[in-house]
């Protein structure tokens, strides 16, 4: 296939000596440029599926590559590496080593739907950009979000006491997502909090801190939510 | 004319002028109902151009068919007419005619027809917006008159864009069938263009190019190696205008994978062919069934292929799906000649 653009070529192919001399004449820089073959191998046959058990991705199987979703897309005429219909060629074929390469911007979907809206094979490619984007994050492949932080702490303190304690859930989210616990905003708050002095509520939020009282009864109903939780993760992603 | 030597057949395109003349060559009645005051159907009423794959100007071909059986001493013709009610079974059929009048009939053929898709429901390809985007009918009509300008200043066009499948293959709007013809009249057409507009480049933008059978070389690849037609895998995201009064048609070249804004003088939308609109009142008037896309439905597909679902009465051509003039004309043939031997009662179908 011609060569349309040298940006095409992904940079670690491109095989160039700054200096060299062959037979005594100079090649050195441009002169010697080689490309090495971009040969795809095989297809990882379940990879589709695995994107079709997160949810959105569950019609990424529809597509016909018409390309109606790029051409509609907010991000896509911002950059155009952001390509939806290309990644779900990828998807279906299973060449993840590809996807890979744009696994730092396919995050950047921005939920506008316009690809949803106009796709004549109803495939939903924001329901794929989403799909795709959380299977990265599960297999560590993209750093955890800031909402994927917050829940896990959210769900946490829900098993953990059946019920969340506000300071609570904001202290851990800071610190899983490594952020200062001092927030400006929290200072502001501490400052017209004290203005008033609702001295009883203070106290109920200082004694709430320090013995985190569960749920009445709670028992063993955490770990049986738990257990639960996980199974129904592994059933949808590797049932 | 008594229902044992009759047969009525609906509708008088290329599918009904041709059952109705297999009718006659066989020594039986044909009664003809035609809605419209002209005989003929799409190819007449729309004003095709010529037609895939004779060549053959539309006003000839299917004006040869009309005359066939006007001048057929065994058919009797209706225009401007429609079936109001219909009584009876098979071998003893009643119709009663808008105008009044009854026709008795052993069997009855249908050849009533699709609905050209009306590109006013994709309002993004500016169909109605722009005077320069036009559909494949207005295309053809354009080309019957010898001289392709743009409408909205009468300029020679540079370029001409013809998106394909518009109102065909599209769930967003329930068009979840091919319209099997519009990627081979757009090639046709884009030849036609070329040859009357030898500095007019033509462009068509594909999902998949589907034409199917002989005509890959005759249409396809002679448009494209003969008359210099362009085609780029892309379906346009939306027709805008240029400052300059151009047309841009918008979109993602898939096969460079990068986007484009291309400058036209002419867009033309290749509409499909949408079941007829009529056919729910169609379907209660005559007691039949529809499939699931609207078209009218077939009955066992194997020993009854041109048999409705209900016995005695007949569908060919466009009223089933959508069709090629040649297959309707053949089914046309075919619908009369099961419709003739009912008339013996010598149907023999597998149920």
């Amino acid at each position: 296939m011609a060569i349309h653009e040298k940006t095409l070529i992904d940079p670690d192919r491109i095989l160039q000596h700054d200096h060299l001399v062959v037979d005594g004449v100079d090649v050195s820089g441009s002169w010697n440029t080689m490309i090495t073959p971009r040969t795809l191998t095989d297809y990882e046959e379940n990879f589709e599926k695995i994107i079709q058990s997160y949810s959105g991705g569950e019609n990424v199987h529809r597509c016909w590559q018409c390309g109606s979703c790029t051409n509609s897309c907010t991000m896509y005429a911002q950059n155009v590496d952001f390509n939806p219909r290309y990644w779900i060629y990828l998807i279906r074929l299973g060449l993840k080593a590809e996807l890979m390469k744009d696994k730092d911007i396919i995050w950047q979907c921005v939920s506008c739907n316009k690809c949803t809206n106009i796709c004549p094979k109803d495939v939903r490619p924001e329901g794929v950009m989403k799909a795709t984007a959380h299977w990265m994050e599960d297999n560590g492949l993209t750093p955890k979000t800031l909402s994927t932080h917050f829940d896990e702490e959210f769900t946490h303190q829900c098993i953990e006491f059946g019920r969340i304690e506000d300071t609570e859930v904001m202290m851990g989210f800071y610190k899983r997502s490594n952020q200062p616990l001092v927030q400006a905003w929290i200072v502001e708050f501490g400052k017209r909090l004290s203005k008033g002095l609702p001295l009883g509520q203070l106290a109920k939020m200082g004694m709430n801190v320090v013995f985190r009282p569960k749920t009445k009864s709670w028992g063993k109903t955490g770990e049986v939510l738990a257990e639960y939780v996980k199974a129904q993760k592994e059933a949808a992603h590797h049932g | 004319m008594s229902a044992q030597d009759t047969v009525l057949v609906v509708g008088a395109g290329p599918a009904g002028l041709s059952a109705a003349a297999t009718i006659a060559s066989m020594g039986k009645k044909a009664v003809i109902v035609e809605r419209e005051d002209i005989l003929g159907g799409a190819p007449i009423i729309s004003g095709y151009a010529k037609l895939v794959p004779s060549g053959e100007w539309a006003k000839d071909a299917i004006g040869r068919m009309v005359s066939r059986v006007e001048g057929d001493g065994n058919v009797a013709i209706h225009k401007s007419t429609k079936v109001t009610m219909l009584e009876g079974e098979v071998g003893n059929f009643m119709a009663t005619l808008s105008n009044g009048e009854k026709v008795e009939a052993g069997s009855i053929v249908l050849g009533t027809g699709f609905t050209h898709f009306d590109s006013i429901n994709k309002p993004e390809w500016g169909f109605g917006t722009y005077e320069d985007v036009l559909t494949t009918t207005q295309m053809e009509q354009m080309v019957g008159t010898g001289q392709i300008t743009c409408p909205s200043d009468g300029r020679v066009p540079e370029r001409v864009a013809i998106l394909l499948c518009v109102g065909s293959r599209d769930r967003q709007i329930g068009r979840e069938w091919c319209s099997k013809i519009c990627c081979t009249v757009s090639t046709n057409l884009a030849m036609e263009i070329k040859e009357i507009s030898p500095s007019t480049d033509v462009f068509i933008y594909y999902m998949d190019i589907r034409t199917f059978g002989l005509y890959e070389d005759k249409f396809y690849w002679k448009s494209q190696e003969e008359y210099k037609t362009k085609f780029v895998k892309a379906r346009i995201a939306e027709v805008t205008k240029s400052p300059d009064g151009r047309l841009l048609v918008k979109g993602e070249d898939t096969l460079v994978k990068r986007p484009i804004v291309i400058p036209m003088d002419i867009v033309v939308h290749a509409i499909g062919m949408d079941p007829n609109a009529l056919n729910p009142e169609i379907a209660k008037t005559f007691g039949i069934g529809l499939e699931k896309h609207g078209f009218i439905d077939r009955a066992e597909q194997y020993t009854n292929s041109q048999g409705t679902t209900r016995k005695g009465i007949y569908v060919c051509g466009a009223a089933t799906g959508p069709e090629d003039i040649d297959t309707s004309i053949a089914q046309g043939q075919s619908a009369g000649s099961r419709a003739v031997a009912d008339l013996f009662g010598q149907q023999k179908v597998a149920s």
